[in-house]
């Protein structure tokens, strides 16, 4: 266990796979194991991460595995391009979900606090059915599917940025507690803005009130919005799928509630014309909805400006070199910060050694040079 | 912004001759399928930070100070008659007042008015302490009958005012139990001001929520009087203020439209308001308000909203300015490599 490298021979299936056990209850870290025969299936299930090489000598291996792969060499790729964007992809994904979720459930315990705690609902039960259904699922899903901090060729040129997985970086608990803060600050100014804005004298020119149903659809509209812009500010690779489902969703919820209040009255029961009548040609649901949303987004998005400005990661570092074209102009800085980005990554005996001969040659040079021009 | 087509690092050659010869739609599966599709990759750099920050400033300044004109502009006269309306022998029993249906219930008051007011001036009474929003008391409705009538015959929602003395109630349920009955009627001087009570509910309600073929039956004809009762002969798409008072409203304080005068009031004039104080808050220290208003384009008297744009607006200058001066103090030169991970290990260790 104390080895960085073991070589084993004539080993039958049943060794394979208990030598994989061994290292892995041992070390307690994520094994993968990859083999392209039938007797490397026992390998490929007990570890962690089976992956199976298809080719010459058949297909088991190929069925037992979690991933396939027609060569080889094709694990670097999966490791370092793909085992990192779906780190970042998958964390993402389910740091956005949880606060998106406790956005919506916290107005509606906030609001029980104006009703005597009685249980009753803000906002109509159609609203919240499409909620996770259709007007807030599926810019997540293209978060999860295409977001890319680099691109592929820079991810395997600095192997570096796949540490960032190991590390946990991007799940850990700083991550889950910050997200979950961010939904209880939205929630919170979500509803007390409305609350303040919209009652208790009247919002239109005519003189009428709010009542529940104007008070819960503008709410309602307020959150819609600000989750579909906090997933625009989490992408930094937008493609045109993400664009249509973003501001899809947020055209999606306008439809549904045209569409919703149009029908016979028996079917909505009181949001009845809610949107045509009542609150879509009043001023105060746009601007309330305009300041409401800026408000809300603005403690993540000073996280992130600070963040980026002061204490920027290895791949927004990256980015900006890629945007500012310093990889192009700069050739030599480009080259050898991804050189200094694989040193690092190198765990054999043999690379120490290189590197202690390198750093003695430095220092026999610079005492050269400095015994010749004294 | 960068548009990035993207290029993998697979055999080029192979790739090449196979991306040519894809055109359309099968191209764009295959640059889904590969993770290449373009893509707009903007970074946050300290000026757009900057500059929107100002922007966005700028645009809300402005926008708060008309939203907070409005709201100034609004001459809103808020009068509290609860307490005072009950004579000086019943100050220490009220309920007693209230629930002794021989004692006039009538009171005088007068009201100055502070500044101009144009018509049509909006009346309303105010609630405050009134849960309207109980999740039980929304419940108990029945929209199918307020519809049709007694056609209809499943209103088991509005247990327990559906039923009385074995006749169905015409419209059931606590909210219609419960509505409002003080009265108001505004004299200024000796000529009695004309209080406009149509249109004071939605129009959608009147038309299409509440029946034109629907009368009222049998309501509140119990033991226990909930408030104001309807007159059996008019349909109840024109019992307005039955219309107003079932639109539950959200929050325990609440203003309901009780009706608008068609003129203007100059400053200084003195107008007396005949009110019936007959409706119950005193069982649960809720208290009545008397509300006159006149509206603007934003709707009535609140100042919140144009203090929150314009107090937005100044932090997110204000921001900018910070951030321009940290900015300036310390850069940090953009993609420089001092802060990549494994430069900060080589220079530490």
């Amino acid at each position: 266990m104390n080895c960085d490298v073991v070589i084993c021979c004539r080993v039958s299936p049943k060794q394979k796979a208990s030598i994989t056990r061994m290292v892995k209850e041992h070390s307690g870290k994520t094994i993968l194991a990859i083999g392209d025969g039938a007797n490397d299936v026992g390998m490929i299930q007990e570890a962690d991460i089976g992956v199976g090489i298809s080719g010459m000598e058949g297909m088991q291996a190929v069925m037992a595995s979690d991933f396939s792969l027609p060569q080889f060499r094709f694990l670097e790729r999966l490791l370092i391009v793909h085992g990192h964007w779906c780190y970042r992809r998958i964390s993402k994904m389910i740091l956005y979900f949880v606060y998106k979720n406790v956005t919506l459930g916290l107005t509606l315990f906030y609001y029980n606090i104006f009703t005597g705690f009685s249980g009753q609902d803000l906002y109509d039960d159609w609203y919240m059915t499409m909620f996770n259904v259709l007007l807030t699922s599926l810019p997540v899903l293209s978060v999860g599917v295409l977001e890319q901090d680099v691109s592929s060729d820079v991810c395997l040129k600095f192997p570096a940025l796949y540490q960032q997985g190991q590390r946990n970086i991007c799940f850990g608990w700083k991550r889950i507690i910050g997200w979950i803060l961010n939904g209880i600050l939205t929630s919170l100014t979500i509803f007390l803005l409305n609350i303040y804005a919209l009652s208790p004298s009247a919002i239109t020119k005519h003189g009428y009130t709010a009542d529940m149903e104007h008070i819960g659809t503008i709410t309602y509209t307020s959150i819609i919005w600000t989750v579909n812009c906090q997933v625009a500010l989490m992408i930094s690779h937008f493609t045109f799928i993400s664009h249509i489902l973003i501001w899809g969703s947020i055209i999606c919820w306008y439809i549904f509630l045209y569409t919703y209040d149009i029908l016979p009255p028996t079917y909505p029961k009181i949001v009845f014309h809610v949107f045509t009548e009542q609150i879509g040609p009043e001023p105060a649901y746009w601007i309330v909805t305009l300041i409401v949303v800026i408000v809300s987004l603005l403690p993540y998005f000073i996280h992130i400006v600070i963040q980026r400005s002061f204490f920027p990661m290895d791949d927004h570092i990256i980015q900006e070199m890629k945007y500012s074209g310093t990889d192009v102009s700069d050739g030599p800085m480009w080259l050898r910060e991804q050189e200094r980005s694989k040193q690092m990554t190198q765990v054999g005996y043999s690379a120490r050694v290189d590197a202690k001969i390198r750093h003695l040659q430095e220092q026999m040079h610079r005492k050269r040079k400095s015994f010749y021009s004294s | 912004m960068e548009m990035d087509g993207g290029s993998a690092s697979a055999p080029a050659g192979i790739e090449a001759d196979s991306v040519s010869v894809r055109q359309g739609r099968s191209k764009i599966i295959y640059q889904f399928t590969q993770q290449n599709l373009p893509a707009c990759k903007p970074v946050l750099s300290p000026a757009w930070v900057i500059s929107i920050f100002f922007v966005v400033g700028v645009i809300f300044i402005p926008v708060g100070i008309v939203s907070l004109h409005a709201s100034q502009t609004v001459v809103e006269i808020v009068y509290r008659y609860d307490a005072e309306c009950v004579p000086e022998s019943f100050r220490s029993n009220k309920l007693a007042y209230i629930k002794d249906s021989s004692i006039p219930k009538n009171c005088t008051k007068s009201l100055k008015i502070p500044k101009d007011m144009k018509a049509p001036i909006y009346i309303y009474y105010q609630l405050d302490n009134y849960y309207q929003n109980h999740r039980r008391y929304v419940k108990s409705r029945n929209d199918q009958q307020l519809l049709h009538g007694l056609k209809y015959h499943d209103t088991g929602s509005c247990a327990p005012e559906d039923v009385n003395h074995g006749l169905p109630i015409v419209p059931c349920g606590l909210i219609a139990w419960s509505l409002f009955n003080d009265t108001y009627s505004f004299y200024r001087g000796i000529d009695e001001l004309k209080v406009n009570r149509k249109n004071i509910a939605w129009e959608s309600d009147r038309e299409h929520k509440f029946g034109k073929q629907v009368y009222p039956f049998n309501f509140q004809n119990g033991s226990l009087i909930g408030g104001a009762s309807l007159d059996p002969n008019i349909p109840l798409s024109d019992q307005e203020d039955l219309i107003v008072w079932m639109r539950t409203s959200a929050l325990p304080t609440f203003r309901k439209l009780y009706g608008r005068i068609e003129e203007d009031l100059d400053a200084d004039d003195i107008i007396s308001i005949k009110l019936l104080n007959n409706y119950n808050t005193y069982s649960f220290s809720g208290s009545k308000k008397l509300v006159l208003s006149t509206s603007s384009w934003l709707g009535g008297h609140n100042n919140f909203l144009g203090l929150a744009y314009i107090s937005v607006g100044a932090s997110f200058i204000l921001i900018a300015f910070v951030f321009m001066l940290l900015h300036v103090k310390n850069p940090r030169p953009y993609g420089d490599t001092t802060n990549l991970s494994w430069n900060w290990k080589s220079m530490s260790g």
